[in-house]
């Protein structure tokens, strides 16, 4: 996609965004708005691996969580400002992941799932114990700043505010996905993804492309965390369990992962599943989980699949094949 | 004068144990030529290609490439000096478009202008108006013919091909056959050819070598194998 298109595009987003802060009157429906668009973020870098790697995480939630013991440890201990903190967490989310990736990305297919999964319950299980600092089950606040880059705490805070940073945000890192993706690194790592031995007999090095979508992966997972942290001022071994990463990842087959939109229409369509089931909300994930049925029956490329499908469909006529962008 | 040789492999030997997969094989490859491998299952004409293109360690022997000798090199140093080869199972990147990999293919090896050299491949093929479409999307004939682009780019001098014709209609291995004498003579590369479809190899053929339990036991145009009693006997059959 061409850069003007992209940005097109995100002007458009942001615009969207907008006009839902300003027709929402609701503050707590507001604050559901924001914790949604914040799974969104998350999802995002589930789907990411998935797309570029095709490899299923079952422990993202690590980089989920990891953010926000980061931001608080950080911030407790004084270490630095809590702006210059922002970039270190990420930074050290980026490069520890990267160094996992080097390891974990040459298992191939449910074996990686599984090295997923074991390293993210090590770190809910060293959260939960780790009584000193973190507080352990009870989990750790974190102590923001009266101000963050110049912006009043009581601003920062409002829900439209938060909701507002959390779409923007969501706009930017998915318009930086749709660039890095569309140029020659993100046609790099789609050959390796299809075809490992041809890719190498064209001369492709496979293991570090793979690991730096990990990494990605992980960073763009750790905003959401960052985000998260900012708007509960919390942060729980709960973050940490696989669960959360199991949701997201429900979010991304629902929404799609072939598109990039498509983690982003799964997490909105979960969220928004989830409140308007209300008082049911307790069988939500039996619901959810009939839901996912459903899609991967009739629609296994998810909700942005079949509308792709569809809007094809519409144009040429019934049964042609065509290309995804 | 003595005849350019784009390949030469002398005295090839690849041993397993005591396993003889190829026993001293000698080929030669003139400038634009097509030489026909043929041979029953087994006789080594596989193992034959995986020892030109560096897949496999040589036990005895040498391959000189445009003169230089390239034995010593691996798989992807011999690509990049022009020793291409396509695999006998279709080897494409199924989730990504069509010219998206083959522009990627083309930059890995170097060309200055993948782009434009991606586009010439694509054209020779007949494969420029599905450009955009993804690999997986393609009929099977369209993607062999992607299989040959992904081994075509960047211009090879010699390009290997693993039994291309597996699984095509006898229309679509006569399209693909037409494209392959085109581009030896257009664009100067040599081929080497690895097919079971015998009127193909002796169509479009300059020259055929046969192939029988890892050694060589007829090689010339295709009239004089043809005629070949040894030839007769050992592969052709009664058939011939």
């Amino acid at each position: 996609m061409s850069l003007s298109r992209i940005g097109s595009l995100a002007l458009l987003a942001l615009l969207g965004g907008a006009l839902v802060m300003g027709l929402t009157t609701s503050a707590s429906l507001l604050g559901m708005f924001t914790q949604a668009v914040i799974y969104a973020i998350f999802a995002l870098g589930v789907g990411v691996l998935l797309r570029q790697n095709g490899l299923v995480s079952f422990g993202h939630a690590l980089f989920f969580g990891a953010a926000g013991y980061g931001m608080g440890v950080a911030l407790t201990l004084q270490w630095m400002p809590a702006e210059l903190a922002l970039l270190a967490v990420l930074a050290a989310i980026g490069a520890g992941a990267f160094l996992i990736g080097l390891v974990i990305v040459r298992v191939p297919g449910i074996a990686f799932g599984m090295l997923t999964l074991a390293i993210g319950q090590m770190a809910y299980l060293l959260a939960s114990r780790a009584r000193g600092l973190t507080g352990g089950a009870d989990g750790m606040g974190i102590p923001w700043p009266d101000t963050l880059f110049g912006v009043p705490q009581a601003t920062l805070l409002q829900p439209a505010t938060l909701f507002m940073l959390a779409w923007a945000l969501m706009v930017a890192v998915t318009c930086a996905l749709l660039w890095l993706l569309g140029t020659r690194f993100g046609a790099v790592t789609e050959a390796i993804r299809d075809n490992e031995e041809r890719a190498r007999f064209i001369g492709i090095q496979t293991t570090v492309p793979r690991a730096l979508v990990y990494a990605l992966s992980a960073v763009v997972t750790g905003i959401a965390g960052l985000l998260s942290a900012l708007n509960t001022g919390f942060v729980s071994p709960e973050s940490l369990h696989w669960s959360a990463s199991a949701i997201t990842l429900l979010m991304v087959v629902v929404g799609g992962f072939k598109r990039a939109t498509g983690p982003i229409v799964g997490a909105i369509v979960y969220f928004l599943f989830k409140d308007l089931l209300g008082e049911w909300a307790t069988h939500s994930m039996a619901l959810f989980g009939a839901a996912l049925i459903a899609v991967i029956v009739f629609s296994p490329d998810g909700i942005t699949g079949a509308l792709a499908k569809l809007r094809q469909r519409l144009r040429h006529g019934p049964l042609k094949k065509g290309s995804h962008p | 004068m003595t005849t350019h040789y784009v390949l030469q492999a002398e005295d090839v030997a690849i041993h397993y144990g005591g396993v003889k997969a190829l026993d001293g094989v000698a080929l030669t490859l003139e400038k634009g030529q097509i030489r026909g491998l043929i041979g029953p299952n087994g006789a080594g004409k596989s193992t034959v290609i995986d020892a030109i293109t560096g897949r496999r360690r040589l036990t005895r022997g040498r391959v000189l490439l445009d003169g230089e000798d390239v034995t010593a090199l691996g798989a992807v140093e011999r690509r990049q000096r022009g020793l291409s080869r396509s695999f006998q199972r279709t080897s494409i990147f199924a989730g990504m478009a069509v010219r998206r990999q083959v522009e990627l293919a083309s930059h890995r090896m170097g060309v200055a202008d993948s782009g434009a050299d991606a586009d010439a491949v694509l054209e020779e093929l007949d494969l420029a108006r599905l450009s955009h479409m993804v690999a997986e999307d393609l009929g099977y004939g369209e993607q062999r013919r992607l299989d040959l682009a992904l081994a075509l780019v960047g211009r090879p001098k010699l390009l290997m091909l693993d039994e291309p014709m597996a699984g095509l209609s006898v229309k679509e291995s006569h399209d693909l056959a037409r494209h392959l004498k085109a581009l030896t003579s257009r664009w100067e590369v040599s081929v080497l050819l690895v097919e079971h479809d015998m009127d193909v190899v002796f169509g479009i053929s300059d020259a055929v070598t046969v192939f029988e339990l890892g050694r060589v036991i007829a090689s010339g145009d295709p009239a004089s194998v043809r005629a070949d009693a040894r030839v007769r006997e050992a592969y052709l059959g009664s058939a011939a």
